[in-house]
């Protein structure tokens, strides 16, 4: 029996504003790519079906679960994950208020929470608590019963403006 | 010198959170080590089948495979795992291997294991594995299971009813003579996980010095010993990185993974990493078992509950490693909050062709909890009373504390009552009752107007009665509900108690399987070390891994005010590693340890550092060790400070103790931390006569109040734990007329969990446990075809609650501080999932009273509610 020879593609991307090369198999997932040869694993692998959301990265500012997409269609993006939130060693507002909030407990969902509220916060500077628990429906936590997430998401929200207002930068 | 609490009971920053939030968490699947090969796991398509034959011939050719794992591997080159104490019932012993070997007994147990360059070649290679399998009848059920004529899961055995016993306390035969009435229920608990975001995970690394695992285990010990007994190596390394949540799921069955990633690594020369995908770790990683019990109660004709039977049959699954788990857990709440005196439990273990079963969020203590609060509200309809008063009328009163349980259990301190009168408030549960009779009056009004074809269908059954209350309002109705009614949904209200154990005490199956050949272990030893850096940084190590509950904050809060430094200067050393942690039979992530043994330990190696501290800063000050101060790692000679004010030994005080007044920095002489270091690592010419260079202290703690009954008395009393937190939970739900789906409205609890040490870490622990059992009462859970395939292979299938299903929780804090602990702390990991499940029961029971439903298993699915209402049970 021969073995299949399976054909690499070669992707060009930008994630956290840095030019990423590389060859990858067709089936390979964007969440790999990110992961394994990227060397980026902030971002996490929960059920590989897209149900837990562990993996949302932004791609071109969208909110995606890196685990329903190819890496080769990744090809020519602007990808945004966990470790491009932080800048000059600083926090990002929404992570900030997810520390002070205890937003989280074993970590492993977070990366996922955190840039799905940085898509919401990004349309909808301040969301109600039902809107919040609609839009982060997206995601699964299992150690925090969502209180606090979601208390931190409003809390982001008030700091967000703040920050983007330029009172505390 | 004073012990001040300037941190303990305050919500310090989190330690953990920061980079968790950056995506700089370090767990299994983000490590690699040079030349590592990817494992994937071929499993039983069969729920029972014989294995007539595996190859792996195939597998092994195509190219970048570089090892193959078949079952007459596992049986050549390991050994069975020895019977743990959870199978110290069985009749005869059964080698169990970390693959099937002759058999496979649930649908994804493992079969084969390959290696390769990369995971995809691995799952690639798994399609050429040969396996020739006999299918055998499944047995899906744990009644069909116990007939006689059912397909035997273990030949050995002669049945597939592997384990019957009981325990019994009181005389409970008399209890029964002298009831006025006797209430009896068949309730059942299905099916369901705490499904932990991240499966398991090993990565195994074989050197001829040692064998190194990294894995993602709670319960360290047991890898450590099962890597030893089944490869038959001395020198092992298990080392616990960030774990992405536990539950008890990462206890037991990890295990067979671990050894079979250790086994490849051994075979192939090579690392080797292993993670498990989200299907593999629903149909193979472990559930809580299903459960039925038939109770009866024997009850005076106020309500007085005089004592208790239950039958309890647990269906184990496929696997006789876990046998009597979910029934040994049992001890743990055995009578719950009540003080009845009187009760038997009979269990048996019923294997069938399922998943084993593994802890869960207080394994086997939902159960009881849903046994004892189903049944307070099953006598309260029958004696028509107040469920409320009921409950009230069988509590241990406060003034019973320090309480002892007829089987064995010291209950510190509590206060039930009080929790009752808080939760009662703070759900406005009056309001709530009335805008109840409010709507079911209104939907009576609209049932008048309509024939309902309903009504028509139900006109042979016995009246029910009418309103969620039947206390408050007796009346007989005949057309209970109508689709004529404007009333789209039944608001019902559930009042719950439950206690949570705290501090495991593994001798308490001695108490069922006195024959035990070897004590499993008794009480509890845990250790910590904790140190003064060189620069007067202070670190620590804890004795056992975490798997999110902030041991890192929570430990530093503890030594920082002992040392009198900032939290800031505190950190951990690293996560779990055998090879540095100070640890015993405690150090694991489960049985809600860490706030009796790790606090405990943490606490006096830094009370012992603190002397060192002194007696090194009195030596370089020439001064009396008493008038030595310490502040913000600063030691100084002082006035002999203030006495702060002293927190009371009982009653409902918040942790924080005021600081005394603070004195004003002396001018006199001062030594640092960062000068102590360097005197005591460095400069033997400075140091004190006898003094033992650095500062570091490694302190191994056991529970100094563990007796009496840490071992089983003659009547098989024992302290099955050594802490009880309690709690309240008041759900108010609407469950939707047409289609059955239930909604929480409001989830209030009022919880002593004794002295918190971070309020906001214990809040966590108490939502999130709440919200899995909320989320288990009202649909998660697996179900199985008649052929025993597992349905529910998703997180969405398996129908785990999103942000949508759960509810706001709130919560009251109501401390009463344990009088036998370091700092009057008791337990907080598993709590809130005891009594929320029943809550729910409780809850949708009173709303569809006016249907006369009657609650008795779960889930609470919108199918299964919407077959109540209509009947069709």
């Amino acid at each position: 029996m021969s073995p299949p020879v399976i054909a690499k593609h070669s992707v060009r991307l930008t994630i956290n504003g840095e030019a990423y090369e590389g060859e990858v198999e067709p089936r390979t997932l964007l969440v790999q790519l990110l992961r394994d040869h990227a060397g980026l694993t902030g971002t996490h692998v929960g059920c590989v079906v897209g149900e837990c959301g562990a993996c949302s990265v932004l791609v071109g500012g969208a909110l995606v679960k890196s685990c329903l997409m190819l890496a080769v269609q990744a090809h020519g993006c602007e990808i945004t994950t966990i470790e491009g939130l932080a800048s000059d060693g600083a926090l990002h507002p929404i992570q900030e208020a997810f520390v002070s909030l205890f937003g989280l407990q074993c970590g492993f969902c977070t990366p996922g929470f955190v840039m799905a509220s940085f898509a919401l916060l990004s349309r909808n500077p301040n969301p109600t608590e039902d809107e919040i628990r609609r839009d982060l429906s997206s995601n699964l936590c299992m150690c925090t019963g969502y209180v606090q997430i979601v208390e931190a998401v409003k809390e982001a929200a008030s700091r967000l403006q703040q920050w983007n207002s330029g009172e505390n930068t | 010198m004073e012990q001040r609490r300037e941190y303990v009971g305050r919500s310090v920053r989190s330690k953990e959170a920061p980079r968790h939030v950056s995506g700089r968490g370090r767990y299994v699947d983000d490590l690699s080590l040079p030349r590592m090969l990817y494992a994937s796991i071929l499993r039983s398509p069969y729920a029972h089948a014989r294995i007539v034959s595996v190859g792996g011939g195939a597998a092994a050719q195509l190219a970048g495979v570089r090892g193959v794992i078949t079952p007459d591997e596992v049986r050549r080159l390991t050994r069975p795992f020895k019977p743990g104490r959870y199978a110290a019932g069985l009749r005869v012993p059964i080698p169990e291997y970390a693959s099937a070997i002759e058999k496979v007994r649930y649908v994804g147990e493992p079969v084969a294991m390959v290696a390769a360059d990369t995971r995809a070649r691995a799952e690639d290679a798994l399609e050429r594995i040969e396996v020739d399998y006999d299918p055998l009848p499944a047995v899906v059920t744990a009644e069909d299971a116990a007939s006689p004529s059912a397909a035997l899961i273990y030949e050995e055995l002669g049945s597939n009813v592997a384990w019957q016993g009981y325990v019994s306390y009181g005389d409970v035969d008399s209890a029964f003579k002298n009831a006025d009435r006797i209430v009896s229920e068949n309730l059942k608990i299905h099916r369901y996980s705490s499904t932990p975001l991240e499966p398991f995970a090993c990565l195994a690394e074989s050197t001829p010095e040692r064998l190194t695992i990294w894995c993602n285990s709670q319960s360290p010990d047991v890898v450590y010993e099962a890597l030893s007994e089944a490869l038959g190596l001395d020198n092992v390394r298990v080392i616990v990185p960030d774990v992405g949540g536990g539950f008890g799921q990462k206890i037991h069955l990890i295990r067979k993974y671990a050894v079979l990633t250790a086994l490849m690594a051994v075979k192939t020369g090579r690392p080797v990493k292993w993670i498990e995908d989200r299907s593999e770790h629903m149909m193979a990683g472990g559930h809580s078992c299903e459960q039925e019990f038939d109770v009866e109660a024997a009850v005076t004709a106020s309500g007085e509950v005089l004592g208790l039977k239950i039958r309890d049959t647990d269906d184990v699954g496929g696997s006789v490693s876990t046998l009597t788990i979910h029934f040994t857990n049992k001890l743990n709440n055995l009578f719950n909050t009540y003080k009845v005196q009187h009760l038997r439990l009979e269990g048996r273990s019923v294997l069938t062709n399922k998943c084993p079963v593994v802890p869960n969020r207080g394994i086997g203590k939902p159960g009881m909890c849903f046994v004892w609060e189903r049944i307070m509200d099953c006598v309260a309809q029958e004696l028509r009373l107040d469920p409320i008063e009921v409950r009230r009328r069988n509590l241990i009163a406060v003034s019973q504390f320090p309480y002892t349980t007829p089987n064995g259990n010291i209950y510190g301190s509590g206060d039930y009552q009080a929790l009752l009168d808080r939760a009662l408030v703070n759900v406005g549960y009056h309001e709530v009752r009335r805008r109840q009779a409010e709507q079911n009056a209104q939907r009576d009004r609209g049932a008048d107007l309509v024939t309902s074809a309903r009504a028509s269908r139900k006109a042979g059954s016995p009246p029910r009665l009418r309103g969620g209350v039947p206390w408050l309002a007796p009346q007989q109705s005949q057309h209970p509900s109508s689709p004529g009614s404007n009333v789209t949904h039944y608001i019902g209200i559930g009042v719950v108690i439950g206690v949570e154990p705290g501090g495991r005490n593994a001798a308490r199956d001695m108490a069922i399987f006195p024959q035990s050949k070897q004590m499993p272990g008794a009480g509890g030893v845990e250790g910590a070390t904790v140190k003064i850096e060189k620069n007067g940084a202070v670190v620590f190590t804890l004795g056992s891994p975490s798997c999110g509950q902030s041991h890192e904050t929570t430990a530093s809060q503890i030594i920082a005010d002992v040392l009198c430094v900032a939290p800031e200067r505190v950190s951990l050393t690293s996560t779990f590693d055998s090879a540095l942690s100070p640890w015993g039979i405690s150090s694991s992530n489960s049985g809600n340890n860490f706030h009796l043994y790790d606090v405990g330990a943490v606490h006096g190696a830094a009370t012992r550092l603190r002397e060192k501290v002194l007696t090194l800063a009195a030596h370089l000050l020439a001064a009396e060790k008493s008038m030595l101060r310490i502040e913000d790692g600063v030691v100084y000679v002082g006035r002999v400070p203030r006495v702060a004010n002293e927190q009371p030994a009982s009653g409902p005080a918040v942790g924080r103790v005021p600081r005394g007044e603070r004195e004003e920095m002396p001018s006199g002489p001062v030594v640092t931390f960062a000068e102590l270091g360097k005197v005591a690592y460095a400069n033997q010419a400075q140091l004190p006569p006898g003094f033992e260079p650095g500062l570091q202290v490694t302190y191994y703690h056991s529970h100094p109040h563990a007796d009496p009954l840490m071992l089983p008395d003659a009547h098989g009393r024992v302290r099955a734990q050594y802490t009880f937190s309690s709690a309240v939970h008041a759900a108010v739900v609407e469950v939707d007329a047409e289609t059955g789906r239930v909604r929480v409205v409001r989830y209030v609890i009022v919880s002593d969990n004794g002295t918190m040490i971070n309020p906001s870490v214990v809040d966590g622990q108490i939502y999130g446990s709440a919200a899995h059992g909320i989320s288990v009462a009202l649909g998660e859970g697996f179900v199985y075809s008649a052929d025993g395939q597992l349905r529910t292979l998703t997180l969405l299938d398996y129908g785990k609650s999103t942000t949508l299903e759960t509810p706001h929780i709130e919560i009251e804090h109501y401390p009463v501080p344990d009088p036998f602990t370091t700092l009057g702390q008791k337990a907080a990991g598993e709590g809130a999932a005891i009594p929320s499940p029943a809550a729910i029961a409780s809850a949708v029971e009173d709303a569809l009273a006016p249907l006369g439903v009657k609650v008795r298993h779960l889930p609470l699915s919108p199918e299964h509610v919407w077959r109540l209402m209509s009947g069709r049970t």
